[in-house]
């Protein structure tokens, strides 16, 4: 402290010279201004920058004619992101005059909040892949498909009376992947015909020392495969409609139908899934099933390249869990979903024509082809696609083709009517790994998801 | 008319008044660029914010609508945010005491050693130049159940029935943020202590060991309180820096398993931006930062009344 005072005592006298006094109003005066022409140089600097990058976007009104425009997708499977970009690079090769900026740095756990968070920032892709369509659609935020581009489609879905998506694929079903080496080693010779037959084969795959399933638990999208499962089976094949009857409190997730679906998906967790399975991410499943920590893995077909990626030599076989009638559901139904314009790219017309001819390139079917390939995915467009599948894809096109497998979609992926309040999912999914985690009774769990329900309907109502 | 001396006085007053008022302008053009920022970038947000946590509005339409006290209400009667409300508590009150326990025992640590002083200081500060994020990913690769380092290790070791699915047993989850949070933090304030223990005069514990004070004693009754000001500093980020924490339960558990690690700047952003409901994510923001507000000043308050001047 005392060499403190002493340096403000040397210091008082030259401030009240008269010198610095003047120097003072001087300096006042000029770093006045300085620091004006700072703060004016920051902020317009600040609001050029976000200029800029507006004016990056459409790069139609440059004299070179470019076009640009930004492209989203949800990117977590490596092969279909590896896909998408693969095509985007040889449109832009046959298209010199179109540049396409893609934004896909995002996995599809999380894609609605990548989504929304690019909006929030004035990022929004000007050429999207929608999954939520109503609630964009609802929001302003995408157009209708132009309706150059119907005729690709046979039939795409409505949103009230509206098609917005050209649909990337058809919705694929889901179904057990198995390790044909321990169903041999475990003494199965034949695929379950029942539900309880199913149950009968993990009884043997355990007895043989290996965890029958590998779950994707970490990631919350992956918990809907066997959800979804279970209540097609119990509700959805019966009753197309429940959502809407749920939203209007006719039917209530503590009727026994939901709560048969839900204690069979409890107690299948409980006793033959692997341990890790909350804290194991879906991009490791593949792992575990080829390395033969696991003897099966229940997801779509979309996992069918990450396997054969894992491992060239794994022998792999796949088939729909039947449900205890012996009678075959699966996911299968199309849902309004896929590439969307959004609102802004909509105004230039430059920009639309671009997008318009990348969507069409993207369904030609020498290029389509190879996305389908890519990720083993159903065609969604008029024209004949033909591409290479193997005996685990030929059962999945088998299952769709077979008018006695009854076809729908999983609780989110209703519309319409039948739309689910949309944070309800992820809620659903977390508390359903509660129950199973802390041994709760389904019918005390249903009757809480009930009221949760009806508390999320009226908030959004609101 | 005053006297000529009262004359002068009331002069050099006027003058020290007006100097005073110039060098006010001039510290104001000083701060003015920052001032400008701050205010455009948060002041302006944050009251626009207020604003939001009374309205429904979805994040993505233009249409907010006005809804009262809903979502406050709504808070209030909700069993998710009363459990992030726990969880939040559990680990700001685990943070803040073991945070800054280690950082206190690293600190003498290094302050005492005499060899490889520096290889410490560098050890235990690295953690925290790490971003939560890639922390998260390290810890959560170690910990993973099937292909994790320490289930492998136990393994190997034989034993093999202590391992565990360490970020999906609820049990062990939180304990598992917790301690990763601890490695991670606790270098940034081993610092401010260690500043803390050099400003201490060591006539002080010299004076002490020479009338038989042993070394507990010396750091009970004259290290640690003279420390006061550092751990005041010291508790006070890192209680804000745990009732903050994001980072690693978004990486490490996605707030699971169920909702055994949802804390309540967790559960803002999931309502907030996955579950398409700003408003009520932004009430609860309002909720946080008055919480923020309320243990920050009751806690500097505690801690200011047993600083020690010397």
């Amino acid at each position: 402290m005392l060499i403190k005072e002493n340096a403000y005592r040397k210091i008082q006298p030259v401030f009240r010279s008269d010198y610095t006094e003047r120097g003072l109003k001087f300096m006042t005066k000029r770093n006045t201004l300085t620091a004006l022409t700072l703060s004016a140089a920051l902020l317009l600097s600040a609001c050029g920058t976000g200029g800029s990058a507006q004016r990056s976007g459409t790069a139609a009104d440059g004299g070179d004619k470019k076009v640009s425009f930004t492209i989203g997708y949800a990117a977590g499977d490596p092969a279909a992101r590896k896909a998408i970009a693969d095509t985007v690079q040889r449109f832009t090769e046959a298209n010199p005059e179109i540049e396409i900026k893609d934004l896909s740095e995002n996995s599809s756990s999380s894609y609605l909040d990548w989504l929304k968070t690019k909006d929030a920032v004035g990022e929004f892709p000007d050429l999207v892949e929608m999954r939520d369509t109503e609630v964009f659609a609802d929001a302003g935020k995408i157009v209708e498909l132009p309706t150059g581009l119907l005729d690709l489609f046979d039939s795409p879905p409505e949103v009230e009376g509206k098609v917005w998506n050209a649909p990337l694929v058809l919705n694929s079903p889901q179904g057990i992947i198995y390790s044909k080496k321990a169903y041999a080693d475990a003494g199965i010779g034949e695929l379950p015909k029942t539900y309880d037959e199913f149950i009968a084969v993990q009884e043997k795959l355990k007895a043989g020392g290996i965890t029958p399933l590998v779950v994707g638990g970490k990631d919350i999208f992956h918990m809907g495969f066997w959800v979804n499962k279970f209540l097609i089976d119990d509700v959805y094949a019966e009753d197309p409609d429940w959502n809407s009857k749920k939203t209007n409190k006719e039917v209530s997730f503590a009727d026994d139908n939901v709560v048969q679906a839900m204690t069979d998906y409890k107690e299948l967790f409980e006793n033959y899934v692997d341990k890790g399975w909350l804290s194991t991410p879906d991009n490791q499943t593949a792992s575990i099933l080829v390395s033969g920590k696991a003897a099966q893995l229940f997801s779509g077909t979309w996992m069918f390249t990450q396997i054969e990626e894992a491992d060239p030599g794994f022998e792999y076989g796949f088939y729909a869990v039947p449900d205890r009638r012996g009678k075959v559901n699966v996911i299968g139904l199309p849902s309004p979903a896929g590439w969307s314009l959004s609102a802004d790219a909509a105004k230039d017309p430059a920009k639309q024509e671009a997008i318009e001819k990348f969507i069409r390139f993207f369904f030609e079917p020498d290029q389509y082809a190879q996305y389908l390939a890519s990720i083993n995915g159903l065609p969604s467009t008029k024209e004949k696609v033909e591409y290479e599948t193997g005996e685990a894809m030929q059962v999945a096109l088998d299952l769709m083709n077979d008018p006695d497998v009854t076809k729908s979609l999983a609780i989110n992926n209703w519309w319409g009517e039948n739309l689910i309040p949309p944070q309800f999912r992820n809620w659903f999914y977390k508390k359903l790994q509660e129950m199973v985690v802390a041994n709760g009774d389904v019918k005390t769990y249903m009757r809480q998801v009930d009221e949760e329900y009806d508390n999320q309907v009226k908030a959004n109502a609101q | 008319m005053g006297t000529p001396a009262s004359t002068t006085r009331l002069r050099a007053d006027a003058q020290s008044r007006g100097r005073k008022k110039r060098l006010n302008s001039f510290a104001l053009v000083f701060i003015l660029p920052s001032l400008i920022l701050y205010t455009l970038f948060v002041i302006v947000p944050t009251l626009g914010s207020v604003y939001l946590s009374f309205t429904s509005w979805d994040g993505i339409s233009d249409d907010i609508r006005f809804i009262g006290l809903a979502n406050f209400t709504e808070i209030w009667h909700s069993p998710r945010v009363h459990n992030a409300l726990k969880n939040t508590l559990i680990l700001t009150l685990s943070l803040v005491v073991l945070e800054n326990i280690a950082a206190i025992a690293m600190a003498l640590l290094v302050d005492k050693v005499r060899w490889f002083k520096n290889l410490f200081r560098s050890v235990f500060y690295f953690p925290t130049l790490l971003s939560g994020v890639v922390m998260g990913f390290v810890w959560a690769m170690i910990l993973n159940y099937n292909f994790g380092v320490l289930n492998q290790i136990l393994q190997a070791v034989g034993l093999g029935g202590l391992t565990l699915d360490w970020l999906g047993n609820p049990r062990y989850a939180m304990l598992s943020i917790i301690l990763s949070t601890v490695w991670k933090g606790a270098g940034y304030y081993m610092i401010i202590y260690l500043a803390g223990l050099q400003g201490i005069p060591s006539e002080l514990s010299e004076a002490a060991g020479i009338d038989g004070a042993n070394g507990w004693q010396q750091f009970r009754f004259i290290t640690f309180p003279l420390l006061a000001g550092s751990l005041t500093v010291c508790m006070v980020l890192s209680m804000i820096s745990a009732l903050k924490i994001f980072d690693q339960i978004a990486v490490m558990t996605d707030g699971g398993p169920g909702f055994a690690t949802e804390t309540l700047t967790y559960i803002i952003y999931k309502v907030g931006f996955g579950e398409l409901r700003q408003g009520f994510g932004t009430a609860l923001a309002m909720v946080l930062f008055v919480l923020i507000l309320i243990v920050t000043v009751i806690q500097v308050k505690i801690l200011r009344k047993r600083e020690v001047q010397y």
